[in-house]
């Protein structure tokens, strides 16, 4: 499993609301990939992608933004990485070795890890292609720990401290036993860096310090319009990456991009994870013939929190209203990147597959939250003496227009219930900034999935962390939470979090919306590439190539 | 005509200290923290509190007015929080490309406008007049960027064609690099067009109908004299103070159109800024289109000298 810490922008979100149908996840229906096992890898030409955001700037310990980690991930190395290619299933995120070319655990909480001899940093001031040793990884991860305002911190805060007892050792104590932690090594923000570059520029915020270890060198930024990558010819891996090069362009207007992929601008699709928008499907098939696809869920979906100590919430009847009133078949209906085609989403978003359990098996109280259900909900408010609820919803338009039209269904749902949603629009930084802490009245409709590690999913419901908007404080699932964490063994575990995510259906501490179905695309000429959820490009387009 | 210059200048000082105050607080007032938008959703107490003092804001705000004040009297702006370059070089590098898309746009929005305006004036009530004026009509009443998103995506959907979406700056390629601001500057001309157009028509009209334009008639003059000596320099008066208004709005409609091709200006600039909290950018963007609006009604001001040589100052 991969832990991506970096996110979306709140305003993505939303426009990859969606998932997958399952079939065609699993590659057999009709978007299936192309298989590339009996093709021969070709050298050379340039990858062409689209992002619709500027990177913030380039420091991966200083942002969790996607628009800075997905760049860096083609310069960068880490510890342990998901796996890619064509054969890969998307949602399913095997770890193999990065940098790391084996790795133990002693005990429960310590990990030794041997790195691979020979690495070396890109020929570029001030690191001047030196070998990487058991020491930059080191800094890396106490710079991760320890630098002021990292936003990333909590992925490795188990971590009490890194050692690197030789050149080619790593050697991590864990504070308590935390069974993902091999996964959050893999999370697009732990990229080991440079200590000279840190020296020389003060931070990492400046293009010019982007100095990796990965497979292509940055070779320029020109702010809002592109950033460029050539390939790193003493990269670690022999014979890879493939490409000569990486251009991202940065296109902010989605009209504009797609019509650059129309004509051919682009190798991928224009969409943030290489998707298009299902709506848009057709056209691109009838312009680009042979256009590669495959359908794949995508982590992010809707979420509501409520003041689950205040009337009305208090009442488990109440929230089990709300919930059993919202159509989740009618949100993805009326989403233009899925078109109908997604997937409901209990606790662990239905992306991660792996972990997230299927509806049909939450209890009988959790599964009937997805039957939109308006008459029992209304009886459920009337024994609960709650019948024409009027209850104050915040979001924020700052999500895009798809979001704000989900939102529109969400009330209208409810009304069916005879729940009246007052609506309250905050602008998109004053929401992040305050109802995402819990600074709200009595509800909020957000969004989720800027990670794609279960364990993650777990936080909002752990007394004392920010992010627990409902305010939920229950021991029972503290418990639960904390013992699936010190579960090694991945069957215990994965039962503990099946029991973990049937027992909040139960409890509804919040709602969850359906995730869409994404397109990931491709053009015809591109070789052994895989869609996969998380920010790693780098990974995906390294053991891809061009056949042109 | 040189002391009427001197004294707007000196009129112009207070109007900029005044603007520079609301550059400056306006942005704060925004409701949302950009410590609390720099850290997303993940940020902790102490986190926030160590942020916010490493980038000054738990200053006093009157303190943090008067150094920004320093800084822009010595020619700085300062530095972005979030990238930490400076405002001043961002801006050095941005303005050029607004200024040319929006001269490009004022340049076409006037060669569709003028001669317009004045064959509607000229065959008034006949049938070009109709079509003109209906043209008109539509510019105004139909947005720039629905205009805009169809000319990038019908041409992409019917031929697989696109105008270009990567920046190429001029010393790469001069040639490409004016061609990517033309289909943007004429879309983002049409509007002010048509404003212009109407005025056009409308205050030539009046015009012709003065004294003496009528003894210009009864001299015997040829109608190009009449239109175009004898009464369109009277008649562009108001049109040239309308046109220092559509500069301010050809810079905010800027905004839209760099991001739709995807030109990095400083209306995409100012946008992230402004979503991003990022108060040293929205403050250095918003007073240099304050100067340049001061300026250029200083220009306008000045103009009217040489198309009238009756006005005085």
């Amino acid at each position: 499993m991969d832990q991506t810490a970096t996110s979306l922008t709140r305003r993505d979100v939303l426009k990859l609301g969606g998932a997958a149908l399952a079939a065609t996840t699993l590659g057999i229906g009709p978007l299936a990939p192309q298989p590339a096992a009996a093709q021969t890898p070709k050298r050379g030409g340039t990858f062409r992608l689209r992002s619709h955001v500027a990177p913030v700037h380039f420091d991966p310990h200083q942002t969790i933004a996607f628009s800075t980690m997905i760049p860096l991930s083609l310069a960068y190395s880490r510890l342990v990485k998901v796996k890619a290619g064509s054969a890969v299933v998307p949602g399913t995120q095997p770890i193999e070795g990065d940098l790391a070319e084996s790795w133990e655990r002693h005990g429960d909480n310590v990990y030794v890890f041997k790195l691979k001899k020979g690495v070396r940093w890109h020929n570029r001031a001030p690191v001047n292609g030196r070998e990487l040793t058991a020491e930059d990884v080191r800094y890396s991860y106490d710079r991760f720990l320890t630098i002021k305002g990292n936003p990333n911190k909590t992925i490795l805060g188990m971590v009490d401290k890194v050692e690197a007892p030789d050149k080619y050792t790593v050697k991590f104590t864990l504070s308590e036993p935390n069974a993902w932690f091999i996964d959050r090594l893999a999370s697009t923000s732990t990229w080991v860096v440079a200590k000279e570059c840190v020296d020389q520029h003060g931070d990492l915020k400046k293009p010019e310090s982007v100095v990796g270890t990965g497979p292509w060198m940055f070779k320029g930024y020109e702010p809002n319009v592109r950033m460029s990558f050539v390939r790193n010819p003493n990269y670690f891996v022999p014979g890879l990456p493939y490409a000569d090069g990486v251009e991202i362009i940065l296109s902010q207007d989605p009209a504009a991009g797609f019509a650059a992929f129309l004509a051919g601008e682009f190798d991928f699709g224009p969409e943030y994870g290489m998707v298009i928008r299902r709506s848009d499907l057709d056209i691109a098939q009838s312009r680009v013939k042979g256009l590669g696809m495959r359908d794949y869920i995508v982590v992010f979906g809707g979420i509501t929190a409520m003041k689950i100590d205040q009337e009305p919430f208090k009442d488990v009847r109440v929230r089990r209203a709300f919930a059993m009133s919202q159509n989740w078949q009618e949100a993805l209906e009326t989403n233009a990147w899925s078109q109908g085609k997604g997937a409901p989403n209990p606790l662990i978003p239905a992306a991660l597959k792996e972990w997230s359990i299927p509806i049909g098996q939450l209890p009988q109280e959790g599964r009937r939250l997805y039957e939109f259900d308006p008459a029992g909900a209304r009886k459920l408010l009337a024994e609960a003496g709650q019948a024409g609820v009027k209850v104050p919803i915040e979001t924020t338009p700052g999500y895009g227009p798809d979001w704000m039209d989900a939102v529109q269904v969400a009330l209208r749902n409810w009304k069916q219930a005879g729940i009246e949603g007052d609506l309250k629009l905050k602008e998109y930084g004053a929401f992040v900034s305050t109802a995402l802490f819990g600074k709200f009245d009595k509800m909020i409709l957000t969004l989720r999935g800027a990670t794609t590690d279960p364990d993650t999913y777990f936080i909002p419901f752990l007394p004392g962390e920010p992010l627990n908007a409902s305010g939920v404080n229950d021991p029972k699932l503290t418990e639960m939470i904390k013992i699936q964490r010190r579960t090694f063994d991945d069957k215990k575990r994965r039962e503990i979090v099946y029991d973990i995510q049937r027992y909040a259906s139960q409890q509804v501490y919040y709602g969850y919306g359906p995730s869409v179905s994404a397109v990931g695309a491709w053009m015809p000429y591109v070789r052994n590439f895989g869609p996969n959820i998380g920010h790693d490009y780098g990974g995906r387009l390294m053991v891809a190539w061009l056949d042109k | 005509m040189k002391r009427y210059v001197f004294r707007r200048l000196l009129v112009a000082i207070p109007s900029l200290l005044i603007a520079s105050l609301i550059v400056f607080s306006l942005p704060r007032l925004l409701p949302g923290d950009v410590v609390q938008l720099m850290l997303e959703e993940k940020a902790y107490g102490k986190d926030l509190d160590d942020l916010r003092a490493k980038l000054g804001l738990n200053r006093p705000i009157y303190v943090q007015y008067f150094e920004w004040l320093g800084q822009v009297v010595r020619g700085e702006l300062g530095e972005s929080l979030w990238t930490r370059r400076p405002v001043l070089e961002e801006l050095t590098r941005r303005l050029p490309v607004s200024l040319e898309l929006g001269v490009l746009a004022l340049f076409f929005s006037l060669i569709i406008a003028i001669p317009i305006g004045i064959l509607a004036a000229v065959r008034q009530d006949t049938l070009a007049d109709y079509i003109t004026r209906s043209m008109a009509i539509l510019g105004l009443s139909v947005p720039g960027f629905w205009i805009a998103t169809l000319a990038i995506l019908l041409p992409a959907i019917w031929w697989g064609w696109s105008p270009p979406i990567q920046f190429t700056a001029l010393s790469v390629s001069p040639r490409a690099h004016v061609a990517q601001f033309l289909l943007p500057a004429f879309i983002l001309g049409i509007a002010s067009a048509a404003a212009i157009m109407r005025l056009t028509r409308g205050t030539l009209l009046e015009v012709l109908r003065q004294d003496y334009v009528r003894t210009a008639w009864a001299k015997g003059l040829r109608e190009r004299m009449v239109v175009l000596k004898h009464s369109l320099k009277n008649a562009l008066i108001p049109v040239i103070t309308v046109l220092g208004i559509q500069v301010a709005q050809i810079l905010g409609g800027t905004v839209i159109f760099e991001s739709i091709f995807g030109l990095p200006g400083m209306g995409r600039f100012l946008f992230d800024a402004i979503n991003q909290r990022d108060y040293p950018v929205i403050q250095g963007v918003n007073l240099l289109i304050v100067t340049v609006v001061v300026v250029m009604n200083l220009v306008v001001d000045a103009f009217y000298a040489f198309l009238d040589p009756r006005i005085r100052y």
